[in-house]
């Protein structure tokens, strides 16, 4: 098993951390030399090692070791040392189900957290729920606060794409235009975008004006773009996958040197890509939705460096061991956050061992306002225990000399929207 | 699952929060080198076929002498540290990239070897983890001879090969280190029995990995002969050995025929093409579990095409050029296609995997030693969206591609005789570069696992 403890310390961690002045990292957060005792505390992850999730999954693990490495210098979870168990699930849904199933009745795994694609969420939430095992996600799924899931699944560690995408149009509608049109993949992802932007730029008082969308294994786009109205204000796309760079390269050779209206985009497009890669100056100038900003913000929280000494990510979002690597910063926050919600939902039900599962759900769910700290370094957030969904601040920024710059932060009040499930009153 | 995914899609929030990372070679000029290299090999078949004149590929022995070898000691070391990593499959890190039995099978002895063997020769046979112990078996039980599998020449390889093939291609989690070391133990143990049963020198033509390594070692320019105790140690052109082999059983043409399909399966199956054809939304594929019966039935037919289509060419040929264009001997040459398939398809994964691999070796426990006196380092895959990067990248796996192809036609040509109608090597030549673009293609394509 790869166990992470207080005494085996993630060694490439280690070593990369001496190289980065750890010192100022340990001063913070080691207050004495706190030593866990005690039996573990185990948590399962359920990591994308393989499959199509796997570029995140390395970020994930990278994010989940130093969060871990963190709690344990301080004296772990209720004075016990906690290990992270990794198992592959192959971004695979019915591999996810039988990984949840390996945590508890193989591992003994006190909860399982980490999950990052949708449909490993969907497939394994319900075995969780059987198991009766706390399941903490990642996934940005607005499944969790749809009520599709159980009262075992939360999600308090990264916003919703529903709350990420109302967000934006404000701000849009305010500074780049009110006639939109949008160029999304024609599948779900692209659907939730589509469904939700068109009715929030419409509150706004803005107007979608066209809806393209363009199949999923659709590699060229040049056909595509003389579906754009003249009078398009703002072109909103969330294209991804392999052919992203052929899509702004297309996009680019169909503006030409002319006038094109102002650009729009989700960073899932481009995580994990260096924004000045050639090929995407047609990105120049444009905007994107970050999560948590790559590039550190000029006016980055006091624990913005911290964080990112410990996971081994440079100010403009890429490993520190080369500069080419670009972690996909927007997201794997919700790793580190993620663990920080399991040890203050530990703490506050006194979590003893797995027949506390209840009581660790109930705590969470008890939870309200988040604030910003290093257990939270993307931002301050606010926790809606009936949904089981957590909500907080999120980013625009620009295309500026090849680098992203953030130019406007949310509101957490901008990311709301009405309830539409009350998991607290299911039964366990 | 195929029924879940489709819900997937009814409901609302059901939506991938990410996808697959753009792709640097989408944006490569891509098409213009397919067809140069088409043109290149067509031309240089049409050229030889033409004027019956191919290069020589020439060797010389460059050294000889007592071989102090110690192969049994080798073989021995082998088996236990195969036993060693077996250990490891159960008890180690469920996280395949963190388990040295996952990255020492697959990236190690899977990827990184046959590229080292089709340099320095069969570097697997000294290390074969069965030789020794079958020996010390054999002699405990006073064997001397055998159980008549001999009879089924290479047929008992083809089979391990086909499920081995399965196995890495369609089953739902080959990389999970339990079930690898589950599968190789279970393996390790057949093998041994059947060795024991029959002889060590059966390895040699019944047993897969021992076949295959044998096989693309041919290619190599760097060779050695063992003979009564003595070494002989050969410098060559690559294909050198090929050229001087003795034609082929049907069992090694189905044997080679079968590798050639796995490796152009194992990268069908990734593309857009195949997962649009088998109804899967590429940029949310639902996972290996969802797809093993269309993926068994794909690795099937990708095998009966190849094979067909071997075959189809060859009687062709044959029926246009006479007796000397026997498919035994022409088949030897398609052992270089799929060496150079096997570089040009896994050398991503060998500097993407090869990172955790050596990570693995430095400090097997992960417990922060450094056995191969490495300091610590975070894996980096930058080099996957690094323009200048993938475009080496893929001028290499083009170098392997057309120098593969390339060095077949001189291998089709050598081996066929001067005697042979020129006209007779068309249908050869068309498949070659068939077979040329689609190897290129399917390292330009969108992929979607």
């Amino acid at each position: 098993m790869t166990r992470r403890t207080l005494n085996k310390a993630e060694p490439s961690r280690r070593a990369v951390l001496k190289g980065i002045g750890a010192g100022l990292l340990a001063s913070t957060v080691m207050p004495g030399a706190v030593r866990a005792q005690g039996a573990p505390i185990k948590l399962g992850f359920q990591l994308h090692v393989t499959g199509i999730g796997a570029s995140y999954g390395r970020w994930y693990q990278r994010t989940a070791d130093a969060a871990l490495k963190m709690i344990n210098d301080a004296g772990g979870i209720n004075g016990r040392p906690v290990e992270i168990l990794y198992e592959d699930d192959g971004t695979d849904p019915k591999r996810g189900a039988e990984v949840v199933d390996k945590f508890v009745n193989k591992h003994g795994c006190d909860l399982v957290f980490g999950t990052l694609f949708s449909h490993v969420v969907i497939g394994s939430a319900p075995r969780a729920g059987e198991l009766k095992v706390p399941y903490l996600v990642c996934s940005e799924g607005y499944h969790v606060a749809s009520g599709m899931l159980n009262r075992w699944t939360l999600q308090p560690g990264i916003t919703d794409a529903r709350s990420q995408i109302v967000s934006m149009a404000p701000w849009v509608a305010a500074n780049l235009g009110k006639k939109v049109t949008m160029i999304f993949p024609d599948f779900a992802f692209g659907h939730d975008h589509r469904d939700f932007f068109t009715a929030a730029i419409a509150a706004q008082g803005g107007e979608v004006i066209a809806q393209i969308a363009v199949p999923p294994t659709e590699t060229s786009f040049t056909r595509y773009f003389p579906q754009i109205p003249a009078d398009t204000e703002v072109l909103y796309h969330v294209m991804v996958g392999p052919a992203v760079l052929t899509f702004v390269k297309e996009l680019g050779e169909f503006y030409g040197s002319g006038p094109k209206p102002a650009m729009f985009g989700f960073i899932d497009s481009l995580e994990a890509v260096d924004i000045a890669t050639p090929g995407l100056e047609f990105l120049e100038g444009s905007h994107f939705w970050e999560g948590h900003n790559r590039m550190k913000p000029a006016d980055a929280g006091e624990h913005e460096a911290a964080y990112r000494a410990a996971v081994g990510v440079d100010d403009n979002g890429a490993s520190v061991s080369d500069p080419k690597d670009v972690a996909t910063y927007s997201h794997m926050f919700s790793a580190w956050e993620t663990l920080y919600i399991i040890k203050a939902g530990m703490e506050a039900s006194g979590y003893q061992g797995p027949a506390d599962r209840q009581k660790f759900v109930e705590a969470v769910e008890a939870m309200t306002e988040i604030p910003y700290g290093i257990e939270h370094p993307q931002g301050a957030k606010r926790f809606n225990g009936k949904t089981h969904q957590v909500f907080g601040t999120q980013n625009i920024s620009q295309v500026q000399g090849g680098k992203l710059v953030r130019v406007h932060q949310t509101s957490i009040e901008d990311g709301l929207y009405d309830d539409a499930v009350d998991y607290t009153a299911q039964p366990f | 699952m195929k029924g879940l995914a489709g819900v997937f899609l009814l409901l609302p929030g059901a939506a991938f929060a990410c996808a697959l990372p753009p792709s640097v070679v989408l944006t490569l000029p891509t098409g213009y080198y397919m067809a140069g290299a088409a043109a290149v090999v067509g031309l240089t078949a049409l050229l030889a076929a033409g004027t019956g004149k191919v290069p020589a590929l020439t060797c010389c022995r460059i050294a000889e002498g007592p071989d102090r070898l110690p192969q049994m000691a080798l073989s021995y070391l082998s088996f236990l540290i195969l036993c060693a990593l077996l250990a490891l499959g159960f008890l180690g890190a469920e996280d395949p990239m963190h388990n040295l039995l996952t990255l020492g099978f697959w990236t190690g002895i899977w990827v990184a070897l046959p590229m080292a063997v089709m340099v320095f020769g069969n570097l697997w046979r000294p290390i074969s983890p069965w030789r020794a112990p079958v020996r010390i078996a054999r002699l405990l039980l006073g064997r001397e001879r055998g159980i008549g599998l001999a009879r089924f020449g290479a047929w008992p390889a083809v089979m391990g090969l086909a499920g081995f093939s399965w196995f890495l291609n369609v089953s739902v989690a080959p990389q999970d280190p339990e079930g690898l070391a589950r599968v190789m133990g279970i393996y390790w143990l057949a093998v041994f029995v059947l060795a024991v049963a029959e002889g060590e020198d059966w390895l040699d033509q019944g047993e897969f990995l021992t076949l295959f390594f044998a096989l693309i070692a041919r290619v190599a320019p760097l060779w050695a002969e063992r003979r009564d105790g003595r070494v002989a140690r050969y410098l060559g052109w690559p294909g050198a050995q090929i050229a001087r082999m003795a034609p082929f059983s049907r069992a090694e043409m189905a044997f080679v025929s079968l590798a050639l399909a796995s490796l152009s399966f194992d990268g069908l199956s990734e593309t857009f093409f195949w997962l649009g054809l088998i109804g899967e939304n590429p940029l949310e594929f639902t996972g290996r579990s969802a797809v093993v019966r269309v993926n068994t039935a794909g690795l099937a037919a990708t095998w009966a095409v190849t094979a067909g289509l071997l075959w189809a060419v060859l009687a062709l040929g044959r029926r246009l050029g006479g007796e000397r264009f026997a498919a035994g001997p022409l088949m030897l040459s398609f052992l270089a296609i799929a060496a150079g398939y096997h570089i040009a398809h896994h050398l991503v994964t060998l500097l993407g995997s090869g990172q955790f691999l050596i990570l693995a070796l430095n400090d097997p426990l992960f417990r922060g030693d450094e056995m191969l006196g490495l300091p610590t380092f975070f894996v980096s895959f930058g080099f996957l969206t690094d323009p200048a990067v993938m475009s080496l990248i893929y001028a290499a796996q083009f170098a392997a591609v057309l120098g593969a192809h390339l060095l077949a036609v001189v291998l089709v040509m050598t081996r066929a005789g001067s005697s042979a109608r020129a006209v007779a090597h068309l249908p050869m030549t068309g498949l070659m570069v068939v077979y040329t673009v689609f190897g290129l293609w399917l390292l330009s394509t969108a992929r979607g696992v």
